[in-house]
């Protein structure tokens, strides 16, 4: 599939995107005709769903798509960097396979960005119309990027076997594509921090200054959460594929091959997941500088127990990670050495899982909480994020231990100091669980600002030393060590890959969930503060309503990445079948 | 190949359901409405207007976002069940009567900052709150109800008000 010509299939991308635009352009100016005129205020209604239902799903699923094409790229180009640098084909391979899968999937986020381009002036006009006048140019540039994006990224794939011998000079397309990809970022981060968090305006929503509407308060900490979660959403992504495969492999090298880029797909998912609680708390802290009313009424305010549910399903994904892990160890030679260390991990992540379970309070509303003005009648001392933040670092260090047990399972160490350095590692894990429960204990003594500033950051920061401190004493402790055996990739039960792919789905409704409650942060406003939505959809809907259009959207995003799956292996059958003529 | 199909739709539709369910029947329900349009006309009783101004501190004025019922510890903000006492006894100290210190509170709070709290109140008479001169004085009317001595009224109060939204730099 990639043996086409480089230029003309740049010159096909380009059409296409070209095509899809235009035909969005079309859809509009004749919609706009055949419509009847916006009402005062500035709105058009979409039928049945309603244009706030509409512009939802469509919208979160070209986030979805764009997550996945501007993520996977990151880790593609890297890996392609070290599989260069190594001289490992397989490395070389799997970054092939992730570029085949974004290149393809470019397609059906254009489609949604135009469906979103003509949703959007169609249903919102004075709003966007609002847009325009402060940020348009971002707009236009927006545009000019996607063209330049889309001409690096048919560049980067269907150069990958013509440019073997140039590696160099294709590893450097991969950055390239990388650079562009980020001011796409950087771009709609602009929009959306000018909505939630906005300056450079007067109160009625006059220009003053352009570049304070784009460098807001949200702008910066929101790019950098979405970078990172694109990389974990994207790896994700590439991990259910990887699964997919799998299940449906007829071959046992196929098998191999994909039980391996699912494994490395998910550590990189998860690996990454771990700076988002990091970058995460920078947007909350920007959030709560620009308007702590908005950081409040977010945190602890009407969305206060979508935080639970949130809790429910990064637990749930961390269930599926150590369970994936712990069934890897079968497939390790010496892996069974461990197996005795799984039921103590078990209920390690359980306890955390519970604490972080445990509601703030049993009040159905913010005045309902401030009247009885207690915690959780019961369970308070838990509910509270002294507990919880204790309990999600733990949580998460018990999550690196299985990953670091399946690491060494099959090696033994061989330096003089082995039994020392396990002594080591015991005392790092003790040590650092047992500094992050005093801590956790302490916070429950200081004032509130002293908890989020102070001694939260500290217990994140024990968790990175500890994680990094072991990682590097099992790098020194195993180097030439005995092998015991390799591991038997492929070797895997087909649940293992049922794991994986609950990884992603979880993933995807957690970040539809998100999206829900940043965009709703914003309440009965269009940009905060600045222009009121006066819409018939300016209300927060009840949660049960919200998540199921999370559920919804979540079915038709993975309908849409299934079409995907079939049509790569369509094309690969394709492509077999023109090599064996 | 349909069988992945088959096995993929299951997981993708199965724990969608599964979330869902734990949405619909274990989180609480409530909608968040935009605050409606309150309006207090000239002669208000007074408790009426107290009625008004309790309305719009747990409901339009989100004032409770921030501030708590009763007193505890590590708040952000002052108690509301004791409020109306506190600030007339701030204003002593100060030399100002009790209604000058409450709507300079509430239209330009930064001016002063109670005694171990942070500088985060915003003035309420501003986007996105923007509550209304009668809004404001059905407020003020509930807080000083808390403990203190209810002296803000509808109209009567307006000027007191405006002044300090005056010095406040605003119209």
């Amino acid at each position: 599939m990639a043996e086409k010509s480089v230029g003309s299939s740049i010159l096909k991308g380009l059409i296409k995107l070209s095509l899809i635009l235009g035909l969005g352009f079309l859809a509009l100016h004749f919609l706009k005709g055949a419509l009847p005129a916006p009402t005062e205020d500035g709105y058009r209604a979409f039928p049945v769903l309603g244009s706030r239902v509409w512009v939802w799903i469509i919208a979160q699923l070209h986030l979805n798509f764009a997550a996945f094409v501007l993520g996977v790229p990151i880790f593609a180009v890297s890996m392609e960097f070290v599989g260069w640098k190594k001289s490992d084909e397989r490395l070389d391979r799997i970054a092939y396979d992730f570029t085949k899968l974004f290149t393809l999937a470019y397609t059906v986020t254009a489609i949604m960005g135009s469906v979103l381009l003509v949703s959007l002036p169609l249903f919102y006009p004075k709003f966007i119309d609002h847009m325009m006048k402060i940020l348009g140019p971002t707009w236009w540039a927006y545009i000019a990027i996607m063209y330049g994006e889309v001409i690096v990224c048919y560049y980067y794939y269907y150069s990958w076997k013509k440019m073997k011998d140039k590696k160099g000079a294709h590893v450097f397309l991969g950055l390239l594509l990388n650079v562009f990809g980020t001011v796409l970022l950087l771009a709609t981060s602009a929009w959306v921090g000018y909505m939630t968090t906005p300056g450079g305006v007067s109160p009625d929503g006059n220009l003053i200054n352009r570049w304070q509407a784009i460098k807001t308060y949200m702008w910066i900490p929101l790019s950098l959460h979405r970078l990172v979660a694109n990389v974990v959403f994207g790896a994700g992504i590439a991990a259910a594929y990887a699964a997919f495969r799998f299940i449906t492999a007829e071959k046992d090298e196929e098998r191999a091959y994909y039980d391996w880029m699912g494994y490395t797909s998910a550590m990189i998912s998860i690996g990454f997941s771990l700076i988002l609680p990091g970058v995460g708390y920078l947007l909350g802290v920007e959030i709560y500088s620009f308007n702590e009313q908005m950081g409040i009424q977010l945190m602890g305010g009407f969305f206060a127990w979508l935080w639970v549910m949130q809790a429910i399903l990064i637990g749930a994904i961390l269930f599926f990670v150590n369970y994936y892990l712990w069934i890897s160890l079968n497939k390790m030679p010496g892996g069974e050495r461990y197996f005795k260390y799984v039921k103590y991990l078990f209920i390690v992540v359980l306890l955390g899982y519970v604490v972080w379970l445990t509601p703030h309070s049993v009040a159905l509303s913010l005045g309902e909480a401030r009247k009885m003005g207690a915690y959780h009648p019961a369970l308070g001392n838990l509910g509270v994020m002294a507990a919880k933040n204790t309990a999600v670092v733990i949580s998460y260090l018990a999550t690196f231990l299985s990953y670091s047990i399946f690491r060494i399972s099959n090696k033994e160490p061989q330096v003089s100091w082995a039994k020392a350095g396990h002594k080591t590692r015991a005392a790092i894990i003790i040590m650092s669980t047992v500094a992050v429960l005093a801590l956790g204990v302490y916070s429950y003594m200081v004032p509130a600002a002293v908890r989020v500033k102070v001694l939260s950051p500290i217990q994140f920061g024990i968790f990175f030393i500890s994680l990094i401190v072991l990682y590097v004493l099992d790098s020194r402790m195993y180097k030439g060590a005995k092998i015991i055996g390799e591991p038997k990739w492929g070797k895997m039960p087909e649940r293992s890959q049922y794991a994986l792919i609950a990884i992603t789905v979880t993933f995807t409704w957690l970040m539809g969930m998100m999206g829900y409650m940043r965009a709703g942060g914003r309440q009965h406003w269009h940009v905060y503060g600045i222009m009121k939505d006066t819409s018939p959809g300016a209300y927060l809907p009840t949660h049960g309503a919200a998540l199921v259009i999370v559920s919804i959207i979540t079915i038709i995003f993975f309908l849409l990445i299934g079409l995907l799956f079939w049509s790569i292996m369509r094309l690969e059958k394709a492509s077999e079948a023109k090599g064996k003529r | 190949m349909k069988s992945g199909v088959l096995k993929l739709s299951i997981i993708v539709i199965g724990l969608s359901l599964f979330f869902t369910y734990i949405g619909v029947y274990f989180l609480p329900q409530s909608e968040s409405h935009p605050p409606k349009v309150i309006k207090i006309e000239e002669g208000i009783t007074q408790d009426e207007l107290l009625k008004l101004g309790e309305e719009i501190v747990f409901g339009k004025g989100e004032c409770m976002v921030c501030h708590v019922m009763k007193t505890e510890p590590g708040m952000r903000s002052p108690a509301i069940s004791t409020i109306g006492g506190d600030m007339e006894k701030e204003a002593k100290q100060r030399g100002i009567t009790p209604e000058e210190h409450l709507f300079e509170s509430l239209v330009n709070p930064s001016a002063y900052v109670g005694k171990g709290f942070d500088d985060m109140m915003p003035p309420l008479h501003e986007s996105p709150t923007s509550l209304t001169e009668g809004e404001l004085v059905a407020v003020a009317a509930f807080l000083q109800s808390k403990g203190g001595k209810v002296t803000a009224a509808y109209p009567e109060s307006g000027p007191a008000l405006k002044a300090q939204i005056q010095k406040a730099g605003g119209k």
